[in-house]
């Protein structure tokens, strides 16, 4: 170590145990950005003897690094890990200082950690990881990054830095086939069907141009979004040859999904076929460290609080399902979700458009809404600072007697005295966290989140 | 028996074109006019697809990521003739963002590569580092956007985002004065463009969704076209106009 990242390490450590004292929740980044203020190298000491994993992608990353931590636990070495929210350069540095006795002392420490799409090429550039996992790239924030090719371009920035490391990419997602890496890479996708269809993917699609003739990709079939089984109508640019895969989708519903990875059965306490997505990236990480499938398994069958963002609470008897929304195919993919539920639900959906939401809220007409039609949708209730953009969006797509409730306090008391025993509230970011604020007031939650 | 109305829409290029929500201007006019007993029939015209101009009573054109907008710059000429004898016909269209930028002359991206558009319309817009800038250099133009048409006294609400600079040409006025944001170029004050019965905009929002008023006067236009013996600007005045 330097002097000066022994300072910067010094200032960062003693920075994470006041913060620690004085503040009851974890997770801020001051002591990493004070930290990389001395030294932004720091990160290049304190991950000294540590081998990484790099998970990124636009969505699913949280819960995909939290299902590898998990699985990666079976190979008995030191693993760690950053909280979500903490994925850029200051909230890693924090999470290395706060882990630091762990990497110095543990077992062959193993940081399983989730990066922000932009900062991909500085962290892989101090800390050199050994695999990046590739979630999928979806339009998301575009007033933060621009297009998803911008995106696209962050990642593979950052690969290309470690060309020694291993790629095990979302193979049905064509955008990770575009440009040949110097990497290894391996694909995960779904080989659940024997379709030889030839169809095209709905227009509100982004991302279907083959790269080799910029035509409109064709699909033998659709996961979902521009996920699948892609072909280019001059075959020259294809879905890859999968090394994981899923072989058969058995059940799906709102709270559970079964399925088989290369024949063996895999049961997972949450809904939604992209969350098979982020159990496969688990699965092939895990594979990768020679653990057996059946470990995997039943580690993925055993917590359901890991998958913590899709998150069921109790108000007065009344079973309430929170998730998050904040892009079209997001959206599209909790919609799916509620379409499996075979019982009657109210909708509550909120819309911000702070920061940390995207402040264009455009993307809601990119949703297909149209779609809770075919749900036992009852009721939809609306909310947000930009209710009048949903109010209008769910009046287009032909909802009629649609409440608008702004005051969260009121919103949890039309919860608590309905009819109705099955509530969804989907919502984006920050409207989130005031619905939690306001729940955890109330008794209803535990933490703010 | 109830008379049956019907208008054909063409969305150009929409598997394409589709980034910020403009499937949403078709939504919008579907609302309005379902509710004065008009059926709308949508068709999506798309890379190697002929335009006919004398089979639509309206045309969206909407806008996209530069990757894609290159690729429908390059199959646009094929329908240039019959997109150009359909707006020169009067033929209603919306173009957003960059399928406004298209109409015209050409337009420069962000890393400097020149597009050719079909000038079907006068304009033509260059890039962020446009040595002509004399506000807002450098700078994407990102956020919240109102405008006031001088004309009818309409105010327009939406979302800008965009780095491209236009600048109106012969015969084509403003959709509006910006009161709040930046508009064509953060230059003139101008925001988007109206020629015949074509009505250009960067306004994300989608446009139509946000602004009833708008809604409404291209569906009359379209209404009035091919049904001119109906009042249908009464028709619709009966239903509410969201407009926020």
């Amino acid at each position: 170590m330097s002097i000066r990242s022994k300072i910067a390490f010094l200032a960062g450590s003693t920075a994470l145990k006041l913060t620690k004292k004085f503040k009851k929740t974890g997770g801020t980044s001051y002591p990493g950005k004070l930290a990389y203020k001395i030294d932004p190298n720091i990160l290049k000491d304190l991950s000294k003897n540590m081998e990484t994993i790099i998970v990124t992608g636009t969505n699913g990353k949280t819960l995909t690094t939290a299902l590898s931590v998990r699985v990666l636990q079976e190979t008995g070495r030191t693993i760690i890990t950053n909280p979500s929210g903490s994925n850029m350069v200051q909230g890693i540095i924090s999470t290395l200082l706060e882990h630091h006795k762990e990497i110095k002392h543990g077992s062959n420490p193993l940081a399983v950690l989730e990066v922000d799409e932009a900062n991909v090429a500085k962290i892989a550039q101090l800390l050199k990881p050994k695999y990046f996992i590739l979630t999928n790239i979806f339009r998301d924030q575009l007033d933060r990054y621009g297009e998803i090719y911008t995106t696209y371009d962050k990642i593979t920035d950052g690969i290309k830095l470690v060309p020694n490391a291993t790629v095990l990419a979302n193979g049905d997602s064509p955008i990770f086939s575009r440009i040949n890496f110097p990497n290894s890479i391996k694909y995960f996708g779904f080989n659940h069907s024997n379709s030889k269809s030839k169809i095209k993917a709905p227009n509100n699609t982004d991302g279907i141009l083959s790269p080799s003739d910029d035509s409109v990709l064709y699909y033998n079939f659709i996961t979902y979004a521009n996920l699948g089984k892609f072909f280019s109508i001059t075959d020259d640019f294809k879905r890859p040859e999968l090394k994981y895969f899923v072989t058969k989708v058995s059940k799906l519903k709102p709270t559970f999904s079964d399925f088989l990875i290369d024949k063996e059965k895999f049961h997972i306490p949450i809904g939604g076929l992209y969350n098979i997505y982020n159990a496969l990236a688990a699965y092939s990480i895990g594979k990768e460290y020679g653990i057996e499938s059946s470990k995997i398994g039943s580690v993925l069958n055993k917590d359901s609080r890991i998958f913590g963002r899709q998150e069921v609470i109790n108000i007065n008897g009344k079973q309430v399902t929170i998730v998050l929304i904040k892009n079209p195919v997001g959206t599209n993919s909790v919609i799916d979700m509620m379409s499996t539920d075979d019982k009657p639900f109210d909708l509550i959906t909120l819309l911000n458009a702070n920061y940390a939401d995207g402040i264009d809220t455009s993307w809601i007409f990119d949703a297909e809404f149209e779609k809770l039609h075919k749900t036992k949708l009852k009721q939809i209730i609306i909310g947000g600072q930009r209710y009048k953009d949903l109010d209008v969006r769910l009046k287009f797509a032909g909802f009629k007697n649609t409440i608008i409730e702004k005051d969260f306090e009121q919103l949890i008391d039309l919860i608590s005295n309905s009819k109705t025993k099955h509530f969804y509230i989907a919502a984006t970011y920050t409207a989130m966290l005031d619905i939690r604020k306001v729940l955890n007031q109330k008794g209803f939650v535990k933490e703010s989140f | 028996m109830l008379k049956k109305y019907k208008l054909n829409f063409a969305h150009l290029y929409g598997d394409l074109m589709n980034t910020y929500g403009d499937w949403g201007n078709i939504l919008a006019l579907k609302y309005y006019a379902s509710k004065i007993g008009v059926d709308i029939n949508s068709e999506l015209i798309s890379l190697g697809d002929e335009f006919n101009s004398n089979k639509y009573d309206f045309v969206l054109f909407g806008g996209g990521q530069d990757y894609e907008e290159t690729i429908v710059a390059k199959d646009l000429p094929n329908k240039a003739k019959a997109l150009i004898k359909y707006i020169e016909n009067n033929g209603p269209l919306l173009a957003v963002c960059g399928g406004f930028q298209l109409l015209g002359h050409y337009m420069v991206m962000a890393d400097g590569t020149k597009v050719n558009g079909i000038s079907a319309m006068d304009h033509y817009t260059e890039n962020l580092h446009f040595k002509g800038l004399i506000k807002n250099k450098e700078k994407r133009l990102i956020g919240n956007i109102t405008i006031k048409n001088p004309v009818t006294g309409e105010e327009y609400h939406g979302f800008e985002n965009h780095q491209g600079r236009t600048f109106l040409g012969k015969n084509e006025i403003p959709l509006g004065q910006v009161l709040e944001g930046f508009g064509n170029n953060g230059e003139d004050i101008s925001e988007g463009v109206i020629y015949k019965n074509v009505f250009g905009s960067y306004f994300h929002g989608p446009i139509l969704t946000r602004n009833g008023n708008l809604a409404k006067r291209i569906l009359t236009t379209a209404l009035n076209k091919k049904y001119p013996k109906e009042d249908w600007e009464s028709k619709l005045k009966s239903i509410p106009t969201e407009s926020f």
